[in-house]
């Protein structure tokens, strides 16, 4: 293999970073991962990411530099402590804009615009600046002044209704989901918004809605019903784990996969909330193979169960039947002995189970210790893909509130360190009246 | 408005070959309708995914898939048989012509026909190569079959996703619909692949990039996993709102018309935002006793916040149609919405306002179609569906003959031997 410096896929790109809460963040993450310099902007007064904060370890105080799930989603960053609501803390960031490539912010719609940083001043400092803007409705549209949350995208959009059992109320998504996926969707804007750049030397403003980017993931159904005409408010549908409800007509389950049974999750030994597993079984031949890996049962054996329509037909007996045999196994005894039969199975797994658990995800390296120096050292997540050439590793953790004001301030713009002394004298770089962190003090000195 | 209609996407230029089955076609569509020129490499008779529904009046055929359809816009297709000598050529002297190959075969499948990393490179040094799979190209689950289903169970949807005990009693755990697994996995290869083609910008240089969409699925439940990491919490299934490690207040609500609300009201409940709540519930006179002084102390709204949630707004909501509540509740600044079956959307006047909805021409059924657009707008360089999904071997000629310079006698030949 010939000898490649290790660098990072966007070295030397510097991104303004106004996000807040989760979405944005979480796009800035993996530019991050990816090399970029992250400036993430931010004001302790109203802030809102690090607290309030139900991941701070029980045996740490609360406070703006504890939160556990602060410093998974802002790991690759930097901090800059900045009243931007301040005539001098706007200069800062005109100036900030002026020597970086990308900026980014989840803000409301005409937030920015109001601050006069809309997309036409931004380019008038940075002719060739890509801005991404992730409000929840865009910044285009009669209700771009309407406001997300994670729940409410995928409310909205359509998302929360393909998850539950018939007849009952949806069962949603546990987490938001679109605020993963909608800030997957702001770091592909700007990755995008950057190769164009240094493609063509033009920049552009993208628009990004973070509830109309879970439309298109409901693609096929909405297919289904302007080709069709068929809707999703029918009955079976959700049809919980299944491919298709018992006794619903036969119709497509959205799953980008065939509709088949077995399809479901089954309680495993010993009986635990997360013990299931769930197997399926898409062909004959792999039914085949899931009787021999049951040792050929009795039940099994009958005619009906021999072909996908009859087990879809008879589902209810079938899933039974095989929950008998999966609860005297564990979860993971019946992933394994499915998979070395060719059985589709996996086990549901918990948070615990993936980070302690799962032999995959260890083998690699998902999960890798860090140090941060109010937290401690924890496992962080890592990337999902594995670039040869710039991989897409951690290399520090989240940033302490305003970490580094001053290297920005002075090393990047250029201040004086009386200016900076000033500007946390006057309010503009941290509340005046707010105590401030050791580290602080110490840039100070 | 000015016209964009003519102006190129900002992937305008590349070129990707994708070898993919439904666990990758999403990536090359997202390339795809950004303006890169997608070929996509179907093996003779087409891509086994195009057996996968629905269908355009329920009438299965591989070219009436409307998964297929969906998830294949903007790409042009051929039939390619790499197995067979002849196919390894062609796809050889494609992949010199290209700047992205995206591939989902099993790990080792095309290290088996000649074409790693390093053999591929070596024609083409600017090449990246994209292999997404269920697990990665290492580990002990590498060869482990999957499905969506089974990337919810292992990735932790599942276990974040269900009812509370006393909406549905021993219900399971829920794998949400929609073929997420896919998608997520997607979303990551295409950061990783951006991310590759903005390096070659600076270095000239490509590379192989390994994707496992069981990472990519477990990346994906928001703060699970750091609620174990720092707090030890293993999170418990609520009914259509977040995970939690105690009890929580139910966060949807059914509507009149027997729709469902979503409304995040717990958590946020003090005495500013009880006045607004009082003017919302007004609109159908059904503030109750919220403008009470009493509710000015915090310590009273707390203690009353089950009859505030359960009582007044669960007793608002339902005397509306879910819509109506959803509007209401956003012109006000509440943060609410409408859990919307998908067919609902065609009539929103906000994804109108964003040219959402595109009209696709599927001329050898003499018709058009509405399919759905873009979550972002990329202004001066826009999305779009430059055609539908391709027929089986719609291009062999045109790309074959047209770029490769092969006769229309050796097309006829590699028709023959089940080559293309």
């Amino acid at each position: 293999m010939e000898e490649v410096a290790r660098m990072k896929a966007l070295a030397g790109i510097r991104v303004v970073d106004f996000s807040w809460v989760r979405a944005g963040p979480w796009a800035t993450r993996w530019l991050g991962a990816f090399g970029a310099e992250i400036i993430k902007i931010e004001w302790p007064e109203n802030e809102r990411g690090r607290l309030p904060s139900t991941t701070t370890p029980q045996h740490l105080d609360v406070n703006l530099n504890t939160s556990g799930n602060f410093n998974d989603t802002n790991v690759n960053k930097k901090s800059l402590s900045l009243n931007v609501r301040t005539a001098k803390g706007l200069d800062i960031v005109k100036r900030l804009i002026a020597v970086s490539d990308i900026v980014i912010e989840n803000f409301s719609s005409r937030v920015l615009r109001n601050w006069g940083l809309g997309y036409e001043e931004q380019r008038k400092i940075k002719p060739d600046i890509v801005y991404v803007s992730m409000s929840g409705y865009g910044h285009t549209g009669r209700h771009h002044h309407y406001t997300t949350f994670g729940p409410v995208a995928q409310a909205v959009s359509g998302l929360t209704f393909l998850s539950g059992l018939p007849d009952r109320p949806p069962a949603g998504w546990g987490w938001s989901y679109m605020d993963d996926t909608g800030g997957l969707a702001g770091a592909m804007c700007a990755l995008t918004g950057l190769y164009r750049r240094n493609m063509t030397g033009q920049g552009q403003h993208i628009d990004l809605s973070q509830m109309v980017a879970g439309v298109p993931l409901v693609g096929p159904a909405l297919l289904d019903f302007t080709v069709n005409g068929r809707g999703l408010r029918r009955p079976g549908y959700p049809p919980g784990n299944r491919a298709l409800w018992p006794g619903a007509p036969l119709t497509a389950n959205y799953r980008g996969g065939p509709t088949v049974a077995p399809h479901n999750a089954y309680r495993t030994d010993p009986g635990g909330y997360n013990d299931w597993c769930v197997i399926v079984c898409q062909s004959d031949e792999e039914w085949r193979r899931l009787v021999e890996v049951m040792d050929a049962p009795v039940w099994a054996e009958q005619e009906k169960f021999a072909t996908v329509t009859g087990r879809l037909q008879h589902q209810e007996e079938l899933d039974e039947q095989i929950e008998t045999w999966t609860r005297t196994l564990g979860k993971y005894a019946v992933t394994e002995q499915c998979q070395a039969a060719g059985v589709r199975a996996l086990p549901v797994q918990s948070a615990e189970d993936r980070v302690e658990h799962d032999p995959q995800l260890r083998q690699r390296e998902m999960y890798l210790e860090m140090e941060h120096p109010a937290l401690g050292r924890y496992k962080v997540q890592n990337a999902p893909f594995k670039l040869s050439k710039t991989p897409a590793t951690n290399s520090m953790p989240s940033p302490m509130i305003g970490e580094h004001t001053r290297e920005i301030v002075e090393g990047l713009l250029g201040l004086t360190h009386d200016e900076l002394r000033a500007g946390f004298a006057d309010g503009t770089f941290w509340p005046a009246q707010r105590a401030r962190f050791p580290y602080q003090e110490e840039m100070l000195r | 408005m000015t016209d964009t209609s003519s102006l190129p996407g900002p992937l305008a230029g590349v070129r990707v070959l994708e070898l993919a089955d439904e666990t990758g076609q999403f990536c090359g569509k997202l390339v795809g309708d950004l303006g890169a020129d997608v070929i996509k490499i179907e093996p003779p008779g087409g891509e086994p995914c195009r057996r996968i529904g629905p269908f355009v009046d329920d009438i299965p055929h591989p070219e009436r898939s409307l998964s297929f359809w969906y998830y294949n816009t903007s790409k042009r297709g051929i039939t390619l048989d790499i197995g067979s000598a002849d196919g390894r050529d062609l796809f050889r002297r494609l992949a010199a012509t290209a700047d992205v190959v995206l591939e989902t075969f099993r790990p080792g499948r095309l290290a088996s026909l000649g074409y790693d990393y390093a053999a591929l490179s070596r024609q083409n040094p600017g090449l990246i190569l994209c292999s997404l799979t269920p697990f990665g190209q290492t580990g002990p689950w590498r060869d482990y079959l999957s499905s969506d289903l089974l990337h919810m169970a292992a990735g932790g949807e599942m276990a974040s996703s269900g009812y509370d005990e006393t909406d549905v009693p021993s219900a399971p755990p829920i794998a949400p619909g929609g073929g997420n697994a896919w998608h997520m996995g997607c979303h990551f290869a295409y950061m990783a692949i951006m991310a590759a083609l903005v390096h070659r910008t600076a270095s000239g240089r490509g590379q192989y990039i390994d994707v496992s969409i069981h990472e990519a699925c477990a990346l994906t439940t928001e703060s699970a996993i750091a609620s174990y990491i720092y707090r030890g919490e293993v999170l418990q299934r609520h009914t259509g709102r977040h995970h939690a490690a105690g009890p929580s207040p139910r966060t949807q609500f059914r509507a009149r018309d027997g729709n469902y609300v979503c409304a995040l009201v717990g958590g946020r409940l003090n005495p500013k935002y009880i006045l607004e709540l009082a003017d919302l519930l007004d609109t159908n006179g059904m503030a109750g006793d919220l403008r009470d002084p009493k509710y000015q102390d915090q310590a009273v709204i707390t203690a009353n916040s089950s009859h505030i949630i359960d009582g007044l707004v669960a007793g608002f909501i339902a005397s509306l149609p879910a819509e109506e509540v959803y509007h209401r509740a956003q012109e006000r600044g509440f943060t609410w919405g409408a859990v919307r079956a998908p067919e609902q959307l065609l009539g929103d006047p906000h994804l109108f306002d964003r040219g959402f909805w595109k009209e696709v021409a599927h001329p050898e059924l003499s018709s058009s179609f509405t399919y759905p657009g873009e979550g972002a707008i990329y202004n001066g360089s826009p999305w779009r569906i430059s055609r539908r999904a391709p027929l089986i071997g719609e291009h062999n000629a045109e790309i074959l003959c047209g770029e490769l310079a092969l006769s229309i006698g050796e097309l006829r030949m590699l028709m023959e031997n089940r080559a293309i």
